[in-house]
């Protein structure tokens, strides 16, 4: 097992994109050679040494048996653990934008809130957000067909608005409230909201909503199939969006 | 000496019959326009010479030209994060110009897209755009709906031109041809002249699109007895004469853009005439504001793939709405330096964003003084776009046109500015490499 | 005085029927000469492979169509992106890149002219601004006219001085090179969201068949003299028994004459036209009978519009079959009509090889070109984008060249593909000359610019040569097509008017190359029933005044203008 240990040095007021920090690229590194891996602080190249301290205890072959914590805020970090594909890493504090892209595995947990687009187009793994959520929650890059394919997203806070858009896969909990339209233009997975949320489902071919609050309004491209108990809790049942021939459903209280 | 067939600088219908006499190489009368872009043309008191000033609460030293250059390509030159806004009021050759010097700092580029029909674009991510050129619709159109724009107040004679009144070759009886609605939270000076007032509750045109979607789907039955405050039978009403219409546009404006859902209406209305195209013929068009607001996206589009909101920091391209557009940067007090030309940012922008610009260097390229100048550190005024200066601008349907020169003066162009700018920055950076 | 001499080259230059000849090339002042001093740059090809710049006569680079392209899809834009150099922009784009890697992505190859397929006259301004930027290759532009309502109306007035009259003036307007044609009328149909349906079928509202627009356009490319024949894409394109309607197409144009060394007809992307089958259920090829043709004819050439599997991003002045497209794939659409021109429409879409509909259209497309007999015939394009993004052409010159590497693509194509088609049982291989003949040389004989100092290496040509980093001699296209793909993709050397623009793959130097147009007179009296009429549809129809409407001398600051005579 090799735990890495970053503190940010200052708070970045200029966003920090740091897509090297993966526990892929970490592994079997020392803390010299990690503090060597480049991050840009704008337009400024700037080694990890320069950005936080680094500290490296134990070592690992491999991804899967590597824990990055980052204690501190990193609000202004954008793409740690893009495309990673095992290990684990931990955020004590806030998170930029694009955690967890394009993530295929392990385990991300953020203590605080997750700025926009976390876990954009993530094909496996799973995020773990304790805080607040900001917009697209497991969706797309703009234009792709497919956000998030494969995984799992919880948020125990609230998200902001199209949580999921273009999901194709995986499942989303929002603990809290959702803003409009999650999972608009949805061909698969599931997005659970336990709060309240507007406009749920626009567009749907194929995949799951369920929304246990109360959803504002009702896009009106929706049939209403009838009573049907979700995990012993009575639902009414749509499927749509109907004018996109759709076969998604949407479960509102 | 009177110029004829003039490209009016003023709003996106891009006017290109205009008359402008010209005396002694000042103009002194303009026929046929609007009294916003006569005006425009006419021209009123500008910047005279080269500005700066430290502190942004001191007053302006005149400077030479090359000075103020010098000190802003020192600026942009030693920034991280500088932001490099506008363009919506220049030509296209400047714009391109523009995107090398973005190259050159590794900052951001955007227009002014970004605050009135960036979500436009959005939309035509989700699903492209069914459009086409205005004659187009001027000579086919009989089904005419304004849906959340005000042309009698923002484009004066867009209507005259080629919306409403004018005749075409199968709308040859000109309004009589046409059938006008018109979808609006109020009723606006455009609603009281056409056939259809239909009043939208604000922020549920998305929902009002839906309805006429599973309406034109006959998918009717799902739909409740009012929709965004409209009732069914309105609703089913006006999915029917869509369905019947031989050509059918839709203008959008801001009403639809900024209103809430913002992209994701435009996407919904371009599904919406992208469906009808199985009936009739059926079109959609947004409203572009500045006469060239559309020229930038295409340039950017070109230059770099996309259409505006570009990051180079990282030397390639990036471009994501919701992170690189001014606004989102500004607000998170991420910009360093602000460079903001052809464009009023200071009028435009949230009171954050402004907030943020007034504790860094900013750089005007302008010839008006306005209220980006109150917070501008450097003024470089530069000649008019369209009167001073000739050019290429897009008109709101992409159609690219030559801007004419009307009078001679002694400015330079914005080309010319930002070349000499690009040349320092190279001087600098090359020398810090 | 700059001079260069490439020594020890095995040259293919099929228009001066060099066939593999070891020989020097000398260059100067960017034009190919007999000698050279002692002193002239020397280039040691060591035996490898030369051919003369790479042209492509069908391919959509510039233009309001791209843009849309580029716009509506950041998915797009997001790939293949490569920073700038000390002597190149930022690259973006696989199907519709940015206006650089346009140019860098055909010089690496080899390739040193294209020509944009589709300028409608009122957009044309646009088309010349993002020629102009496009780096290093020389460009021109085909001028749509096949639903032009002023081409039309004489047509229907049966006044052809008029029309040639017109379109002397509509490729002066929009400084293009060519008569392209369009699903003709079907544009205008377009207009009110219909189509036609065949070559006698009326266009709604101007009384004309697509058949007397084909011919008649014809007939004035000639009375005009034109460089390059007709360009014609076809009536029915993209549906299954479309090849009845284009063979029928063919003999519109059977006995039109041309006074020049060309063919009289051009007819492009064959492959969406070479479709048999009522409906996708029963679709197959109809390549063999259009391959028969080709055999029994030369009065026309056609090229291939191959299709490569993945992503491309489909784009036409054919209105209707984008919007028939987009509604059968859900795909995105754009949809762009221009007033009294034309149409147009711009789909992404994917080619799986597993969907046999897509394998039998690229089957098509090879079939095409390894059936027909003369390969000055076949064109070998992908119809960029449409079939597939141009980067993709060394592949389909290796799939033209070996058998084996058809068969490797064959592995991955739906079964079902191969009882709609014949490409299975093909063995024709083509060779080296073949291939520098469907990739350049009749390129540039059938775009009418050989003689102009394109396609070919003889002295007095542009100085545009290709090395590629292969030895015919020692190589084995039919079985080591990995290298020989690997070898087109990336150049040892493209010179470019005799600049060293790319070696070993990499872009040294981005000169502008220049736009070449035509300037064509027309007789006097036809002129002055055009000038009528023109007048008349823009104070009444245009959105535009005249005055504001041609593309002015600035847009084109590299021409190359070829003057013609009206016959």
């Amino acid at each position: 097992m090799q735990t890495i240990t970053l503190v940010p040095k200052e708070q970045f007021k200029i966003s920090v994109e740091a897509e090297t920090i993966t526990p892929d690229n970490f592994a079997g590194k020392s803390a010299d050679e990690i503090g060597a891996l480049v991050a840009y602080e704008g337009n400024a190249p700037r080694p990890l040494s320069e950005l936080f301290d680094i500290k490296v205890d134990g070592s690992a072959d491999a991804a899967d048996d590597v824990k990055i914590e980052i204690n501190g805020n990193v609000n202004r970090v954008k793409r740690i653990g893009e495309a990673m594909t095992a290990g684990l890493i931990m955020i004590n504090g806030d998170v930029d934008m694009r955690c967890g892209a394009k993530m295929k595995g392990g385990t991300i947990t953020i203590k605080g809130d997750a700025d926009s687009w976390v876990g954009q187009e993530m094909s496996g793994g799973e995020i773990n957000v304790q805080g607040d959520a900001n917009y697209y929650v497991g969706a797309g890059y703009r234009g792709e067909s497919c956000g998030m394919r494969g995984g799992k997203i919880t948020v125990f806070g609230n998200a902001n608005d199209f949580v999921g858009e273009h999901m194709c896969g995986g499942e989303i909990i929002i603990k809290g409230n959702a803003g409009i339209m999650p999972g608009v233009s949805n061909k698969g997975g599931k997005i659970v909201i336990d709060g309240d949320t507007d406009m749920p489902g626009s567009e749907m071919t194929k995949g799951t909503i369920i929304v246990k609050g109360t959803v504002k309004d009702l896009v009106p491209v929706y049939q209403r199939e009838g009573i049907e108990a979700v995990d012993g809790v009575e639902f009414t049942k749509y499927i749509g969006d109907v004018v996109v021939d759709g076969v998604g459903e949407l479960f509102v209280k | 000496m009177i110029i004829k067939d003039v490209l009016c600088p003023f709003c996106g219908c891009l006017c290109d019959d205009l008359a402008v006499e010209v005396e002694n190489n000042k103009v002194v009368d303009v026929k046929h326009a609007c009294k916003i872009g006569a005006s425009k043309i006419m021209g009123h008191d500008r910047i005279k010479a080269p500005m700066m000033r430290d502190d942004k609460n001191g007053e302006f030293r005149e400077v030479s030209y090359d000075e103020a250059i010098n000190e802003s390509a020192k600026i942009l030159a030693n920034s991280k994060r500088p932001l490099l806004y506008g363009w919506a009021s220049g030509l296209c050759e400047m714009m391109a110009k523009g995107i090398l010097l973005n190259e050159e700092v590794g900052g951001i580029i955007d227009n002014t897209a970004s605050v009135c029909h960036g979500p436009s674009v959005l939309g035509v991510h989700e699903k492209g755009i069914p459009t086409g050129t205005l004659g187009q619709f001027a000579n086919r159109a009989d089904l005419v709906v304004f849906w959340g724009c005000n042309p009698v107040q923002a484009h004066p004679r867009h209507m005259s031109r080629y919306s409403v009144f004018t005749k075409g070759f199968f709308a040859n009886k000109g309004r009589k041809s046409r059938k006008v609605v018109v979808f609006d939270v109020r009723k606006t000076d455009t609603a009281e002249m056409a056939d259809e007032y239909v009043q939208v509750n604000p922020g549920e045109d998305y929902l009002v699109l839906s309805a006429l979607r599973a309406i034109v789907a006959d998918k009717a039955d799902v739909v409740p007895d009012s929709v965004g405050g409209v009732p069914k039978e309105k609703l089913v009403e006006l999915g029917e004469a869509m369905k019947a219409a031989k050509f059918g546009i839709v203008y959008f404006g801001m009403g639809l853009t900024q209103s809430r859902g913002k992209y994701k209406n435009i996407d919904n209305a371009i599904s919406l005439i992208t469906e009808l195209n199985a009936h009739g013929k059926h079109s959609i068009i947004p409203m572009r504001g500045h006469y060239n607001v559309g020229g930038f996206g295409q340039v950017c589009a070109w230059e770099t793939g996309y259409a505006g909101a570009v990051d180079m920091s990282r030397g390639t391209p990036y471009y994501n709405p919701g992170e690189t557009c001014s606004n989102d940067l500004l607000m998170r007090e991420e910009i360093d330096a602000a460079f903001v030309i052809a464009a009023d940012a200071g009028a435009h922008f949230p009171a954050q964003s402004i907030a943020r610009m007034g504790k860094v260097p900013v750089i005007q390229i302008d010839p008006f003084h306005n209220p980006t100048t109150e917070m501008a550190n450097i003024v470089i005024p530069t000649k008019v776009s369209g009167v001073e200066l000739e050019g290429t601008a897009y008109r709101m349907d992409c159609v690219s046109l030559r801007m004419r020169k009307l009078v001679d003066v002694d400015f330079p162009s914005d080309e010319e500015v930002l070349d000499k700018i690009i040349a320092k920055v190279r001087e600098i950076k090359g020398a810090s490499s | 005085m700059s001079e260069m001499l490439i020594k020890n080259a095995t040259v293919y230059d099929p228009i001066n029927n060099i066939n593999g000849d070891k020989m020097d090339i000398a260059v100067k002042d960017g034009k190919i000469v007999d000698s050279v001093t002692g002193s002239a740059q020397t280039i040691d090809a060591g035996g490898r492979l030369v051919y003369p710049g790479g042209v492509d006569a069908h391919t959509h680079i510039a233009g309001s169509k791209v843009n849309v392209g580029r716009i509506m899809r950041p998915d797009d834009s997001r790939l293949n992106n490569k920073p700038r150099t000390k002597v190149t922009r930022p690259r973006t784009g696989y199907t519709v890149p940015n206006v650089y890697s346009m140019g860098y992505g055909y010089a690496e190859m080899g390739y040193t002219t294209a020509f944009e397929a589709a300028v409608p006259i009122l957009k044309a301004r646009h088309t010349h601004e993002e020629l102009e930027k496009i780096p290093i290759i020389d460009k021109g532009g085909l001028t749509l006219f096949g639903s032009n309502w002023m081409v039309m109306d004489a047509i229907r007035e049966d006044d052809l001085d008029r029309l040639a009259a017109y379109v002397a003036w509509g490729l002066l307007s929009s400084r293009g090179w060519g008569v392209k044609i369009v699903n003709p009328g079907g544009g205008e149909a377009w207009g009110f969201g219909k189509n036609v349906s065949g070559l006698d079928d009326p266009v709604p509202n101007f009384e004309v068949t697509p058949r007397q627009i084909i011919r008649q356009l014809a007939e004035a490319n000639e009375k005009l003299n034109l460089p390059h024949s007709i360009h014609l894409h076809c009536n029915n394109l993209g549906k299954p028994g479309n090849y009845e309607t284009t063979l029928a197409t063919f003999d519109v144009c059977k006995d039109i004459k041309s006074k020049r060394d060309r063919q009289s007809l051009h007819v492009t992307h064959v492959q969406f036209n070479a479709w048999g089958g009522n409906h996708w259920g029963d679709f197959e090829s109809k390549a063999e009978p259009i391959a028969d043709y080709l055999n029994k004819n030369d009065f026309l050439t056609i090229d291939m519009g191959q299709l490569v599997f993945g992503s491309a991003t489909t784009m036409t002045a054919d209105g209707p079959v984008q919007y028939a497209n987009a509604r059968l794939l859900k795909a995105r659409w754009s949809n762009g009509d221009v007033e009294l021109e034309d149409a147009s429409g711009v789909t992404p879409l994917e080619y799986h090889p597993q969907s046999y509909i897509h394998g039998i259209m690229w089957a098509i497309g090879l079939e095409l070109a390894l059936l027909t007999k003369d390969p000055w015939q076949v064109l070998m394009t992908t119809d960029h984008p449409n079939g597939g993004p141009y980067v993709n052409y060394p592949m389909v010159m290796t799939m033209l060249m070996s058998k084996k590497r058809r068969e490797k693509e064959i592995a991955k194509i739906a079964e079902k593909t191969f009882e709609r088609t014949s490409i299975a049982g093909i063995d024709k291989e083509l060779d080296w000359y073949d291939i520098a003949i469907k990739t350049r040389a009749t390129h540039a004989k059938v775009l009418g610019i050989v003689e102009h100092g394109k396609g070919h290496l003889g002295v007095g040509a542009d100085a545009d040569i290709a090395i590629y980093d292969i030895k015919p001699d020692e190589t084995d296209a039919t079985t080591e097509y990995d290298k020989v793909e690997a070898a087109f993709r990336y150049a040892a050397y493209t010179i470019k008017g005799g600049e060293i623009v790319v070696k070993d793959g990499e872009i040294t130097a981005t000169p502008t190359g220049k736009t070449f147009w035509v300037k064509s007179t027309a007789p006097a009296d036809g002129y002055d029933r055009m000038m009528e009429d023109l007048k008349m549809k823009f104070k009444n129809y245009y959105s535009v005044s005249m005055a504001n409407y041609m593309v002015q001398d600035e847009y084109v600051e590299h021409p190359y203008v070829v003057e013609t005579g009206y016959q």
